[in-house]
């Protein structure tokens, strides 16, 4: 095995079910398993999907100056953050958000949640951890204490209609961890005594646990986070929860297709080193009325000076083919006029075209989907462009001898669940 | 992902190194791609196919796989003028993952008998996967 390559605590049961497995973001990581890419895509859509995500990294910050770093560091406004009135960022709630560098370009995407007064996480990209601490630390004038708790930790992912119930059946008093645990909140915490909870959870074995109603699917779910013992036990529980409701294990394959089903960027790819400017998650940036910014953050001026003049638009083809991103394709207008390249290009497998109109499996049938709706599925992703292009508006995206037409959207799969009210997905 | 000696590799077929085979039933051939080449590439989504009477040469692209990891190209094992293409892949491109040996792509009509003789038994393609 390659020295370089990292495990999760999960990865003897990948391998030993039988699923594909590839390196990303320096781990050892399963695409796909016996079921296919295709089947956890739509499990998600229809039943559950579970992912391994323990690659990912997870900073803690301490002290009374842990908020004013993030403030500095991090570009979203941690006092006028939540809701539509805009609220400031409380115990219990998470924001997402992207740290910059002084050029304005973006080191990681990150979720960052408020445990108690003067302590909070910050969920990162695998590998990312030690980059963002080091950023975190080199701003450091508050002496705000930093943990890097990436190798202690164990993460999975629960998404899907039917995660809530699955979740349910391995929690202690889930109705009361459900109680108002709206989209971007948490409840619980992997490790109690180092990071104290707004409110206490855990699984039906007395497992200490941290319930966060995120996740990178478009779709209704969690991310569970434990101590890294834990993980298999929470891992197989879920499972055996799940069995008899169509959840489904899921690889980076159809986290990839859902992700950018749902209009969701990949760090390093759709956002990475190039200014944050003129894309769709341009939410996360704290602009007041007038135009201008609500605090001072890092990355700031050079967001003001402007000086990169590139578009990244979502997109939608007519069928299920791809081109490969990065270097090799390229986009063009209907003329041939190349405009750009391809940041992601994937296929959304529960998506397609009806009279011109994307559809989902889960579109309601009053809203369009036809009975026995059984999708091809369509391309989608992001371009970066030269110049501004509404929606609706065509593009070729080429790559040697192939070339797809593709509409340039506001959205892509219709009809996602992440937002709804958890109720509406209980028994 | 299947080990090697849980591949499904049918002794009175022919493979290529690209993964493709090519069955001969009287004046025609069959091709397909192997149970290796589909466990590769996981679910295809979309298949790609020639025209009916399209000539193409030995070790020509006749077609595309879309697969949910990339774009494969299928190369044709044995020169000759395509007779049928397997529409029922347009509709149902899953076909392929469920038992590649039935589900054919192309039949083509060789103009080269001699070159079904130059393609892997089974037992050189499975030597060929050991590597």
């Amino acid at each position: 095995m390659d020295e370089q390559r990292k495990t999760t605590p999960l990865h003897p049961w990948h391998v030993g079910r039988s699923a594909s497995m590839a390196c990303f973001g320096g781990y050892h990581m399963p695409l796909w398993y016996p079921a296919g890419a295709k089947a956890e895509h739509l499990a998600v859509l229809t039943a559950a999907g579970l992912f391994d995500t323990s690659h990912m990294a997870l900073l803690s910050l301490h002290g009374p100056g842990a908020r004013t770093l993030l403030q500095r560091c991090c570009c979203r406004d941690l006092e006028r953050c939540l809701g539509k009135a805009r609220g400031p960022l409380v115990p219990g709630r998470s924001v997402y958000t992207m740290f910059l560098d002084e050029r304005g370009f973006v080191i990681d995407d990150a979720i960052v949640s408020q445990c108690a007064d003067a302590d909070y996480t910050v969920v990162v990209n695998a590998s990312m951890g030690a980059a963002v601490a080091a950023h975190l630390a080199a701003h450091n004038r508050e002496g705000a204490r930093i943990v890097d708790w990436t190798d202690r930790l164990g993460k999975m992912d629960l998404q899907g209609p039917r995660a809530p119930r699955i979740l349910a059946r391995v929690l202690k008093e889930a109705e009361r961890v459900f109680a108002g645990l709206v989209t971007f909140s948490f409840k619980g915490s992997f490790a109690p005594e180092a990071l104290p909870a707004a409110t206490p959870a855990q699984l039906s074995d007395g497992t200490p646990v941290l319930v966060s109603r995120t996740g990178y699917t478009g779709e209704v779910g969690f991310e569970l986070f434990v101590d890294r013992a834990h993980t298999a036990s929470l891992w197989e529980q879920l499972l055996a929860a799940g069995a008899d409701d169509g959840l489904l294990p899921c690889g980076l394959a159809a986290r990839d297709s859902l992700r950018a089903g749902a209009g969701l960027p990949l760090s390093h790819q759709d956002i990475g080193p190039w200014l944050f400017a003129r894309n769709p998650w341009l939410f996360v940036l704290p602009r007041d009325e007038a135009g201008g910014f609500t605090k001072e953050f890092v990355g700031a001026a050079a967001l003001v000076a402007d000086g990169d003049h590139h578009h990244t638009l979502a997109f939608a083809g007519f069928d299920p083919r791809k081109v490969a991103a990065g270097e090799q394709s390229r986009v063009m207008d209907p003329d041939g006029r190349e405009l750009g390249r391809v940041l992601t290009c994937a296929t959304d497998m529960a998506i397609d075209r009806v009279d011109g109109r994307i559809v989902s499996v889960t579109t309601p049938i009053e809203s369009g989907r036809p009975t026995g709706f059984t999708p091809r599925g369509l391309c989608c992703g992001f371009v970066r462009v030269s110049e501004p292009l509404p929606a609706g508006a065509i593009v070729h995206l080429a790559e040697g001898r192939r070339t797809l037409k593709v509409e340039i959207r506001d959205e892509i799969r219709p009809d996602r669940t992440a937002r709804q009210s958890l109720t509406r997905f209980l028994p | 992902m299947k080990e090697l000696d849980e591949l499904h590799l049918p002794d009175d077929i022919r493979y290529t190194d690209e993964h493709e085979w090519a069955r001969i039933t009287g004046d025609i051939a069959r091709i397909g791609v192997s149970d290796y080449a589909q466990d590769q590439l996981g679910d295809i989504v979309f298949v790609e196919l020639p025209a009916v009477g399209d000539t193409i040469a030995r070790g020509e692209v006749f077609g595309t796989l879309e697969s949910v990891k990339a774009v494969s190209e299928l190369y044709l094992p044995l020169s000759g003028e395509v007779v049928a293409v397997n529409t029922a892949l347009t509709d149902a491109p899953e076909l392929i993952n469920q038992d590649p040996y039935a589900a054919w792509i192309i039949e083509v009509r060789p103009t080269d008998a001699g070159e079904y003789d130059q393609l892997l038994t089974a037992a050189a393609y499975l030597d060929l996967l050991r590597g």
